[in-house]
């Protein structure tokens, strides 16, 4: 194995791990840390396959921003932070569909992409030219379109959140 | 590099009529804040005219081929904008007497809309997302705008876990297509990469058209994907329930259309079994429950998912023949568009309604044809069109997708042909029993209904419509044939 591989297999096992933690935690909060770890991994592996911008807007949105915001609104919002806030009685159904899916999944990929001609797939390096250039031509309608999305998001959010003086 | 800017003019039009409206909401006065409705109006009117002047000009390309603005694309944009104009007449009373956020309201309507007039236009998978996103985003966020009432916020969390949910698992099929096809976005290439796969690739490209299919079955209340629909209809604001079940719905099935006859066409002896499953169960169950219902907004949203059967079935004629085809598109397209205008008329005479009574118990309007004859009888047509029984509109409708079923032939055709008719017959029984209550109960209250005057105009341009569709259907006939155009040649 190269240390490509070496540096893969930490990073998978330890975001599948944390991954698992984060919908087990009886903690909200634990939760959200436990995401920090795994969205972590998730740019370690954007950086093995060479695309170093979106590895690093990875950690800088999601786990610089996102999660933050997550623990903040967990407090602002006063939401039940604790044990047992957050279960239902179909945990055991639930983790079979998701066992069941995954192996089914972990099937099919293995079969199309199987492990042994992985030479064959060359690292694409994704630089940070190519990002913006292609965000800024090619696909700047579906930009545009984002912007738009977050802005609703964002209107629509803070009128559901407000509170009422009338009623 | 270039773009088109006259093909792009109806979304500019109204992106700008969007951030207009929420610039001005903010100088309004409160008791003006209904003022963003006319804006909004106009501005909806305007990209029209904007859809209107592309009529003719031929198929537009822009941002290297995903962005295509053809027959199909106008066709789609038209219904959709004239919807706009329908819901934000519903609108203006409804929520300028109920102490909602208007200009908020307004401005996230017309966002839905932007994504819906983006959709028929969007030839590339990430354009297809996002336009579908932007559609579905503002609505779960309206539906909860009766913010006082538990039945609304249930209503939006329901939309809202759901939609992500379908959103989730519509993407992961998406990413794996990527994958599958080499790197492939544009829905000409998918088709093209996709019939060069074969073996475990080609099993891996099944599971991913799985995935996409069963996202877009949430968005359109496929059984059994449908259980949300009902609850947040329910809950939403009246004029925002007509949104849901209208434009949203149509939206999904523009997406699907594009996506099945173009991108995954080829797969089709893959795909046609899954949707002969899901029509059959979405016809039927749609239609027993909503023999059960008692509150109107809870019939029209099972008599939507029966409907949203109707259509379901069309994708199940996909044939190796491409006339075959081309009749099954043809009548998708027609049934989605006459579906649409007994809806959005079945939701305003809705409207109109529930200003004195808000629950909208079937009972609720037994003896309208004295307190408001104009609403009587558009209902009374809305309800034998939605049940498919002449002189309607949605007579032709079903009949087109009959005929489509027969002349498909093998067993399958024939066979859904039947589960359909017997599903119509059984649809009577509830569509007739708002019009028994109208017609033949008596009003508790018999004092003149005030209704206002944009609903009643809704109310009888719809039904004037429904009726010229089956006197005149030739004016529809041609405009599927002209829709038809959308890449059957892959």
């Amino acid at each position: 194995m190269s240390a490509q591989e070496y540096a893969f297999t930490v990073l998978a096992v330890v975001g599948g791990l944390s991954a698992i933690a984060v919908v087990t935690a009886r903690n909200v909060v634990h939760a959200a840390l436990y995401l920090v770890v795994t969205l972590l991994s998730v740019g370690g592996v954007y950086l093995l396959l060479g695309a170093e911008f979106v590895a690093w807007v990875q950690i800088l949105i999601y786990v610089g921003a996102i999660v933050i915001l997550f623990l903040f609104g967990l407090m602002l919002t006063k939401a039940p932070i604790g044990r047992d806030t957050l279960d239902n009685q179909q945990r055991w159904l639930g983790a079979l569909v998701g066992v069941g899916v995954f192996a089914g999944l972990v099937f099919l990929i293995q079969e199309a992409f199987p492990v042994q001609d992985a030479e064959r797939f060359e690292t694409f390096h994704a630089t940070t030219d190519a990002v913006g250039e292609s965000i800024f031509r090619n696909y700047v309608l579906p930009f545009e379109a984002v912007s738009f999305l977050l802005l609703a998001a964002l209107i629509g959010a803070i009128v559901l959140a407000r509170k009422d003086d009338a009623s | 590099m270039n773009i088109d800017y006259h093909a792009l003019l109806p979304e500019f039009i109204l992106a700008g009529t969007i951030l207009l409206v929420l610039v001005v909401d903010v100088f309004l006065p409160e008791r003006a804040k209904w003022f963003a409705m006319p804006i909004g109006l106009i501005g909806v009117v305007g990209s029209l005219a904007g859809v209107l002047s592309l009529i003719g000009a031929g198929t537009r390309e822009s941002f290297g081929g995903t962005y295509v603005v053809d027959e199909f694309a106008l066709l789609f944009k038209g219904f959709f904008l004239v919807t706009a104009v329908v819901v934000l007449a519903l609108s203006l009373r409804y929520f300028r007497e109920g102490g909602f956020y208007q200009g908020e309201y307004y401005f996230l309507l017309l966002t839905s809309f932007l994504g819906c007039v983006m959709m028929p236009s969007s030839r590339d998978l990430l354009l297809l997302f996002l336009a579908l996103e932007l559609v579905s985003a503002p609505g779960f966020l309206m539906a909860a705008f009766r913010k006082g009432d538990v039945k609304s916020n249930e209503a939006g969390v329901k939309f809202f876990i759901i939609g992500v949910l379908s959103t989730a698992v519509m993407l992961f099929g998406m990413s794996l297509i990527y994958g599958v096809t080499g790197g492939a976005t544009k829905l000409a290439e998918i088709g093209v990469a996709l019939d060069g796969v074969s073996g475990e690739m080609e099993t891996l490209a099944f599971a991913a058209i799985l995935f996409v299919v069963v996202g877009f079955a949430f968005k359109v209340s496929a059984v059994p994907f449908q259980f949300w629909a009902p609850d947040t209809y329910e809950g939403s604001p009246v004029p925002v329930a007509a949104f849901l079940a209208v434009a949203s719905s149509v939206a999904g099935f523009a997406g699907l259309l594009q996506l099945m006859f173009v991108a995954f066409a080829g797969q089709h002896e893959f795909w046609v079994p899954i949707f002969a499953f899901l029509s059959i169960a979405t016809m039927t169950v749609g239609n027993l429950v909503a023999l059960q219902q008692t509150q109107v907004v809870r019939l029209l949203a099972y008599s939507g998912i029966a409907q949203s059967g109707y259509i379901l079935l069309t994708f199940a004629l996909v044939t190796d023949d491409a006339a075959s085809n081309r009749n099954a598109f043809a009548a998708a397209v027609t049934y989605i568009l006459i579906y649409g205008v007994m809806n959005l008329g079945a939701f305003a005479a809705t409207v109109a309604v529930s200003r004195r009574h808000p629950t909208l118990g079937v009972a609720d309007f037994a003896g309208l044809r004295e307190t408001a004859p104009v609403i009587a009888v558009g209902m009374a047509v809305f309800m034998i069109s939605l049940a498919g029984v002449p002189p309607t509109g949605g007579f032709w409708g079903k009949l087109l997708i009959f005929q489509a079923a027969i002349e498909r032939g093998g067993t399958l055709g024939p066979a859904l042909a039947v589960v359909m008719l017997v599903n119509s017959v059984a649809s009577v029984f509830y569509y007739l029993v708002v019009p028994r209550q109208m017609f033949l109960r008596d009003a508790a209250d018999p004092s003149r209904l005030r209704v206002p005057a944009l609903v009643t105009a809704v109310v009888a341009v719809a039904m004037v419509t429904l009726v010229a569709i089956f006197v005149l259907p030739n004016v529809f006939a041609r405009l599927a044939e002209i829709s038809t155009l959308v890449g059957l040649g892959a």
